[in-house]
């Protein structure tokens, strides 16, 4: 079959919705009678909550009610684990403590939520949480990694011994052996910081408890309604089939919403069942930056030993993950970091030992790129210090190392995020990179025109960094194809979508089975009355997992759409055609008949029905991947840095991607340029800065900078086909692959531009003072 | 954080100490105190009124004079906490005589910021502290020069303290000065110039 929609680049299905402003999202949702919730939270990060009188706060004119952890009775239990320590690991420690609806005795991060106000409306509410008096004994906050692991240090969770949170150590050959051998090996100390996801929209929930149907329903911009759904339901005492959760549009995921049960997530739902009354909470700007999870926090101490012609024998990293006060996402991040640490390579020897630290900051956990970065951070900038160190160029030491293509599928024997066995599925890596090469004006630049500008006395450099992307991973997502009488087509899936064009992709994969119009497929995600099993959108698994699933689907509704066809035309399915709505003899082009009119026959009338007669042209069908597929690409830069203020400019920048089959080359290009600005933001603006007391201290976008139209270059985006093995349409994860390599690569194009100083970057992320700060330091050193 | 500096007053030593030891004078250099208690022996509760932009409540906070050696030098330890965040700290003060009817005074302490306070107004707190601690000690010096001058006439001490508004106003030009431009910034700044006065003033001068 030829393919007709699948890789056409097709305008979005749903941009006329968002762009007039028609879409619903969680704030749109306006029922009569609704209250409004607002949060009293801790200004402090680590506390023993002595006393709290809401008494005040009960008798403000407009509250309906004011509630604290006691008042939750029996109902208030911390979150559920949302992903379980591996337990295909041996020796694993892990210390499950999960975040909890309302602080019962202790504070453990700035922002921490304490009680909960519901009012008539939200400036109500927000008054009345004024009106509450609490007394907060302050504490020491554990807030550096490495003091928190010290001997006496305070402790986040006082039933604990240390901080330790999770112990996990993985290896592959025998790296001390291999180091034996190594003409050079070099050793640094890493160190990676946090940043914000800073979705453009903030969480929000609608909880609506009708008492006399029984049933709750609830808006939550959540990435994953099934299991939001599933665990209210048991929370609450409720079956399945009495709670729907609907996941609107959402404005950016990027992995914080998907850390289902917030403290939010868990009480506002409750307070609705309990006062009867639809409640609404949306989070504003300053509690996302407390309440809302981040990442990227690790401090690495690594050891790469090479051969004297660059080739290397064998990696070893020690590290400190920062999960923050709760670790609710078990190992997920630092599995991801010691499964990207070893790059494309073809590493044979490799030991990574992490340990989880809790900290007095606000919780951890994915955010796009997902420990990636900083694995990927580490190998590059490992081979940018051999590539100096031994003399070899830093193109010709990564491609002597790159895993080569017959080797696929390449097994590491290590486990990944998903506790499988680590296997790179196929890759053809060389090719990607030349290609960025080539894109970048890699030999030219080099060659002319960078000699040229320096003696201009510009300083301007050239970057360039491939990465890996474990994608795709499983359980399992479903979807349901539905023709309507209408002849068009109905779709429901069970993952929520954030912005990721899902009503096309997946729309163009459905109409290319069924025959119609990309406009003509109807696609329903996030609301679980119409899907009823699911996971979730997150680790770049959408148009993997869900978009296979709806292939599945699909294709068996063509063979009923075909074999009913072929009952009606009297011509056997080999002679039709189905396009265009129509299914057509191929011959005879004037004997057809509809899709509406297959699917009114489809539903049969009394006396019609055989032994096992099924309704409709309709099926439902799921995918679960073996393994996660392993997309893989290149992002190249020249930048200019101003040697006085630091301030860059990025001249030009590429990215190829190789992600295997290709939905639609406009959504995926949208996802790089969304990805690749977030990487830049990682690398050289967005740091979220912690004081000695876990204060955290730019909670603002006047302090907290993110990359806007003036800083983002124009993006050249090139495409390889690769094709997975794990998946029928051959499809990979590129939803984070924007951002994984831009750490790395910026250290790398930096160091080149400022080519005269002595600089070695081995923090991120960096900002144009503390680049400044660098080159200073290593000046007076 | 850390505070530290000097600043010369007009008025010998003796002065200086009974003033910065006297709370009802000190209540006056902050406009918006609402009180200032001695609840213990060296040990103040204050409360202070603060009500700017969208930062308003009462800022409650408790001071401990210790390691005094009148007139020379004490230890600051105070807390404070109100609807805006929450501030504690400790510091030193040092009166040197410098003869003439001039006394040197030196300070220096840690300041710990949390809440709404830190995460919004850290941008300005540095700058904007340096700017209140000029204007508080400058309010506390025309105080110390009026009672200089009132007792070489024998005349009635005839003070009066700036109001709320001019206070703020003076800070806020002051701190304006080439740093803010748009009103945001204004109110912002004027917004922690009320808070950190009254932190600054209480440990500075209890």
């Amino acid at each position: 079959m030829t393919k007709k929609f699948i890789g056409q680049r097709i305008i979005r299905n749903e941009d006329p919705k968002l762009l007039t402003g028609q879409a619903q999202f969680v704030d749109d949702v306006e029922i009569p009678g609704m209250l409004h919730a607002a949060f009293l939270r801790s200004d402090y990060a680590h506390a023993r909550l002595v006393s709290i009188d809401v008494s005040a706060a009960r008798q403000r004119p407009g509250v309906v009610a004011v509630f604290t952890a006691e008042d939750m009775g029996a109902d208030w239990q911390p979150g559920p684990p949302l992903v379980s320590p591996p337990p295909t690991a041996k020796d694993v420690i892990f210390y499950s403590r999960r975040q909890v609806p309302l602080v019962k005795d202790k504070v453990r991060h700035a922002g921490e939520a304490i009680a909960v106000v519901i009012a008539e409306s939200r400036y109500i509410a927000e008054d009345a949480v004024e009106d509450i008096v609490v007394d907060l004994e302050q504490l020491e906050a554990v807030v550096d990694l490495e003091k928190a692991m010290q001997a006496g240090s305070p402790l986040v969770h006082d039933d604990l011994d240390s901080n330790l949170a999770a112990h996990l150590f993985q290896k592959k050959g025998d790296y001390e052996d291999a180091k034996s051998k190594a003409d050079l090996v070099i050793k640094r100390r890493i160190v990676i910081d946090r940043g914000a996801a800073s979705a453009m929209e903030n969480r929000g929930i609608v909880a609506d408890w009708d008492a006399k149907s029984q049933h709750l329903t609830i808006w939550d911009t959540t990435q994953a309604p099934i299991p939001i759904r599933n665990g209210t339901a048991a929370r609450l005492g409720l079956s399945e089939h009495q709670v729907r959760v609907i996941a609107p549009f959402i404005g950016g995921g990027f992995g914080p919403k998907m850390m289902m049960f917030y403290a939010e997530e868990l009480v506002i739902p409750w307070a609705s069942k309990k006062l009867k009354r639809p409640v609404k909470w949306i989070e504003d700007r300053r509690e996302n930056f407390y309440a809302t999870t981040q990442e990227r926090g690790q401090i690495h101490v690594v050891e790469i030993a090479f051969t004297k012609d660059g080739h290397i024998l064998g990696l070893k990293d020690v590290f400190l993950h920062d999960t923050g006060a709760y670790d609710p996402y078990g190992l997920t991040i630092p599995l991801n970091t010691q499964c990207h640490a070893m790059g494309g390579y073809d590493v044979k020897n490799f030991s990574t030992e992490v340990s989880v630290v809790f900290t007095n900051k606000t919780l951890v956990t994915p955010v796009r790129g997902a420990g990636r970065p900083q694995g990927i951070f580490i190998i590059e900038r490992l081979l940018d210090i051999a590539s100096k160190e031994l003399g070899i160029d830093r193109i010709e030491i990564r491609k002597r190392n790159l895993i080569p293509p017959d080797a696929f599928p390449y097994e590491h024997h290590i486990i990944d995020q998903a506790f499988a066995p680590l296997i790179l599925d196929t890759g053809n890596y060389w090719p990607v990179m030349a290609k960025a090469l080539e894109m970048i004006g890699y030999d030219e630049f080099v060659k002319n025109e960078q000699p040229r500008l320096r003696k201009e006395g510009k300083y301007v450099g050239i970057g360039i960094a491939p990465f890996i992307e474990s994608t795709g991973v499983g359980p399992y997502e479903g979807a349901r194809v539905t023709v309507e009488a209408s002849g068009k087509i109905s779709v429901a899936t069970g993952i929520g979508t954030q912005g990721q064009g899902h009503f096309t992709a997946f729309a163009q994969i459905v109409a290319e089975q069924v025959g119609v119009a990309v406009k003509d497929v109807r696609i329903v995600t996030g609301d679980t009355t119409e899907f009823h099993w699911g996971t979730g959108t997150f680790a770049s698994r959408g148009a993997v997992v869900a978009g296979n699933a709806m292939h599945a689907a699909s294709s068996i509704v063509r063979k009923k759409i075909l074999e009913l066809a072929s009952k009606v035309l009297e011509t056997p399915v080999d002679e039709l055609e189905l396009d265009d709505g129509m299914v057509r003899v191929a011959d005879i082009p004037t004997k057809s008949i509809s899709l509406g009119e297959l699917a009114v026959l489809a539903n049969p009338l009394r006396g019609a029905v055989q032994p096992g007669t099924e309704p409709g042209l309709e099926a439902t069908a799921y995918f679960g991947p073996q393994y996660g597929a392993t997309a893989f690409g290149t992002h190249a830069m020249i930048l200019e840095v101003d040697p006085e203020t630091m301030m860059i400019k990025i001249r030009k920048y590429v990215t190829v991607e190789d992600c295997g089959t290709v939905l639609n080359p406009l959504i995926l290009e949208g996802q790089i340029h969304g990805g690749v600005s977030m990487g830049v933001g990682n690398a050289y603006y967005e740091q979220l800065h912690f004081d000695e007391n876990g204060q955290l201290l730019n909670a603002s976008f006047a302090d907290y900078l993110i990359p806007s139209a003036t800083e983002m270059p124009r993006i050249d985006v090139g495409h390889i086909e690769t094709r997975s093995s794990l998946n029928e349409l051959g499809t990979k994860g590129v939803g984070e692959a924007g951002t994984i390599p831009v750490p790395a690569l910026f250290a790398q194009a930096l160091e080149n531009a400022l080519y005269d100083r002595e600089l070695e970057i081995l923090k991120m992320p960096l900002s144009p003072n503390g680049l400044f700060e660098l080159l200073n330091k290593e000046k007076s050193q | 954080m850390k505070i530290e500096g000097d600043y010369t007053f007009d008025g010998p030593r003796e002065d200086v100490w009974k003033l910065v030891r006297d709370p009802e004078v000190l209540a006056t250099c902050l406009p918006g105190t609402q009180s200032l208690r001695l609840v213990g022996e060296n040990e103040y509760e204050g409360e202070v009124n603060v009500h700017i932009g969208p930062i308003a409540g009462v800022f409650s906070g408790r001071l401990v004079i210790s390691n005094e050696v009148p007139p020379e030098s004490c230890t600051l330890t105070g807390e404070g906490k109100g609807k805006p965040g929450f501030v504690n700290g400790t510091g030193n003060v040092q009166l040197l005589d410098q003869g003439d009817n001039k006394t040197l005074m030196k300070y220096e302490g840690e300041v710990q910021i949390g809440g709404r306070l830190a995460s919004v107004g850290q941008r300005m707190i540095d700058t904007v502290s340096k700017s209140m601690i000029r204007q508080g000690l400058g309010t506390l010096n025309d105080a110390i020069k009026a009672r200089v001058v009132a007792r070489a006439e024998s005349k009635e001490v005839e003070y009066t303290p700036p109001s709320e508004t001019e206070f703020a106003a003076a800070v806020a030009k002051d701190v304006a000065g080439g740093l803010f431009s748009s009103k945001f910034f204004l109110w912002l700044a004027l917004a922690v110039i009320m808070i950190i006065m009254a932190v600054i003033i209480w440990f500075r001068f209890g």
